[in-house]
């Protein structure tokens, strides 16, 4: 018997692949753990469950960031020899790096993301592509009871992803994974987040700085914002709620400074096996099957969600889902992102400077990679508890 | 061998099972973390212990984001502890005299109490939200309020809103101690010091209050621990935020063990928190005077 721990599985879906799965093989039962949907939570679940070793769950349903942090604590499988050549092909390059480690591959991908810039097509003709453009167009059509731009301000990962498209689009960069060096405490990182923050009380509401995903995707299908940053799913759902219909939206990369390019934060979800599984070869069967097409092709029918697979993704999708960007594929992710979270939260609310709060998250993210360097013996994880 | 000797040798073999369940339980979980503090183990170093003397105390000492954390667990500390102590003291006083009806009104007091700190957690993020919650209902109701106010959306509402929540399950607690302690003081005291004509301030100042004084005490030595440990209610209300200004210190050490795999940074910040709650405890015995 092999388990997996899974998003809240509101249509059923999943349940219903893992039954497909046990009647083709009827000697292979499979326990389904349906977990929380704060994805933050889930990945404490899965760390729980390593630091005890046997035991847990054998199959991982991971988010992109995970992978690093655990690959290289030594709790997934290398399964660079198990996936097929054709396979490899087929699925998203950005999304077979954001499974890879140090070179080798430790989660195969099922379901793509990535933040884009949808505009109300209705109200604008030609979409903009730098952010001059973005405020002049939001402000000339924003509704008089509405706003120009809703994003995701609260202090949490989503913030960091709406900050990095903006940065890239600066020109800047927060941290290079090969060299681990730092990059927020020069220009670009400060014009960036001095752009977000004079979007405040302009063209986007101050609650802005406790907006996730849903309460701006709220204000958008209402029809109370000319933009919205989000993710992908926002077009799977524009037909099913909210005043405003997919005929009267688009969308583009993140818009950029004349002379960059804009580019959009890859995101998205694939599936990882445990060092620790009994099972492993029961594991890889299910992971195989749940990624194959016709699987993921389900999910997309029922949930919305968008494969993984070239081959599967929407042609008006594919240019942007090309350039999608991963977040630095580092062990401390999650740290770095705290700190990350931290300063732009501090300087949104407006309770320090934008050069202060990007100088101390500088010196904080320097002093942390520098302690992980310092000591680094990460053989790939031969000893993996502690 | 006398009888006394041994007497003496069976009461340590039966108290050993007492001692090994302690000594498993809790003392070396406490030694563990005392030797992971002087340790680099973590996601840097493959999980493999490295010595690493006072490396981690020197970080702890330069870390603004573990001061902060101090700084946001004291005035917790302080705030709701006070608020307990004097509300649980009012209320005590307030159903002490009664008779028939004290029963009812301890048993309903007792409520809050009774629920699981996550679930006063997550009651309380309606009770504070600002489409929905009842507070903004009421003080916009009453005209305190033009408009709602997202409580948990600002550094001081929403500790503010933090130490409320944690007044409103813990007051009962307070409240039961210092009753069971207004119970043990003989009625003869205050007859006698009716007749020496004496008001209710001076029966509380030389009767009740000497009698409630070790009760007080392990009221408050009670309320303080757990509120320096305070967890369960910050995860679930605030989860450190906004900006990182409800952190406390074990949601800290949680984040460092759990999230960033820090296992001897993590313990170092508990140890830090042991030390920190040692020294309340002492001062509180010290301006109390417990003879114990």
């Amino acid at each position: 018997m092999v388990s997996v721990l899974m998003e809240p599985d509101g249509t059923g879906v999943w349940r219903d692949l893992v039954a497909s799965f046990e009647r083709r093989h009827p000697t292979l039962r499979v326990e389904f753990v349906e977990g929380p949907p704060a994805t933050n939570t889930r990945e404490d679940m899965y760390s729980t469950a390593f630091l005890a070793g046997r035991g847990g769950f054998d199959v991982v349903y991971s988010d992109v960031v995970w992978v690093p942090k655990f690959a290289a604590a030594g709790w997934l499988m290398d399964l660079t020899d198990r996936i097929s050549a054709d396979d490899r092909e087929d699925f998203l390059p950005a999304d077979v790096r954001g499974g890879t480690y140090q070179g080798r591959l430790y989660r195969i991908p099922a379901l793509t993301d990535a933040g884009l810039l949808y505009y109300r097509k209705d109200l604008i003709s030609q979409p903009p592509t730098t952010f001059a453009e973005l405020i002049r167009l939001a402000r000339q059509h924003r509704d008089p009871r509405g706003w120009g731009f809703v994003w995701q301000g609260k202090q949490y990962e989503g913030l960091v992803t709406s900050f990095l498209e903006v940065l890239w689009g600066h020109g800047g960069e927060w941290i290079n994974a090969e060299t681990r060096s730092v990059h927020l405490d020069e220009p670009p990182a400060a014009a960036a987040l001095r752009f977000m923050v004079d979007l405040i009380g302009d063209i986007s509401p101050p609650g802005v700085t406790t907006y996730t995903e849903e309460e701006g995707r709220a204000i958008f299908q209402n029809g109370r914002s000319v933009f919205l940053r989000n993710w992908l799913y926002v077009w799977g759902l524009l037909d099913q709620d909210g005043a405003i219909g997919r005929h009267q939206v688009g969308f583009v990369p993140m818009v950029h400074l004349p002379g960059n390019a804009g580019a959009t934060t890859l995101g998205g979800w694939g599936f990882a096996i445990s060092r620790f599984s009994d099972d492993p070869a029961t594991a890889w069967q299910l992971v195989e099957f749940l990624t194959r097409p016709e699987s993921l092709a389900r999910v997309r029918d029922r949930m919305g969600r968008t494969s993984a697979r070239r081959s599967q993704v929407p042609a008006e999708l594919l240019p942007v889902l090309e350039n999608a960007r991963p977040r630095p594929p580092i062990p401390e992710y999650a740290q770095a992102s705290d700190i990350l979270q931290r300063a732009l939260s501090a300087a949104l609310t407006k309770r320090i400077s934008v050069e202060d709060a990007l100088r101390d998250a500088a010196v904080d993210t320097r002093l942390l990679l520098r302690r992980g360097s310092r000591r680094s013996h990460m053989s790939g994880g031969s000893s993996a508890q502690p | 061998m006398t009888r006394l000797q041994a007497g003496r040798a069976s009461g340590w073999l039966w108290g050993l099972p007492a001692a090994l369940l302690i000594g498993i339980v809790l003392l070396y979980p406490a030694m563990r973390s005392v030797v992971l503090s002087l340790t680099h183990q973590n996601l840097g170093t493959g999980f493999a212990m490295a010595f690493a003397g006072t490396d981690n105390f020197v970080r702890l000492a330069a870390d603004s984001r573990f001061h902060a954390s101090v700084a946001v667990t004291t005035l917790f500390v302080a705030a709701s502890v006070a608020l307990e102590f004097l509300l649980g003291l009012v209320l005590a006083l307030a159903t002490s005299q009664m008779l028939g009806a004290q029963s009812v009104v301890r048993t309903l007091l007792l409520i809050p109490w009774t629920l699981p700190t996550a679930i006063v957690g997550v009651l309380w993020t309606w009770i504070l939200n600002d489409q929905f919650g009842i507070v903004n209902h009421v003080l916009i109701q009453t005209g305190l309020l033009a408009a709602p106010v997202a409580w948990l959306a600002h550094p001081s509402t929403a500790l503010a809103s933090m130490i409320a929540a944690d007044v409103w399950k813990t007051v009962p607690f307070v409240f039961l101690i210092l009753l069971a302690g207004l119970q043990s003081v003989p009625a003869d005291l205050y007859e006698a010091l009716a007749m020496d004509g004496a008001g209710p301030v001076a029966a509380f100042r030389y009767v009740t209050w000497p009698h409630l004084v070790p009760f007080a005490f392990i009221a408050l030595i009670f309320r303080i621990v757990q509120a320096f440990a305070v967890f369960d209610l910050v995860y679930v209300l605030t989860g450190g935020g906004p900006g990182g200004t409800t952190e406390t210190v074990s949601l800290y050490a949680y984040q460092t063990t759990m999230r960033y795999l820090d296992f001897s940074y993590g313990s170092t910040i508990a140890v830090a928190l042991v030390f920190m709650l040692a020294v309340a405890a002492f001062v509180l015995k010290r301006v109390l005077r417990e003879p114990a």
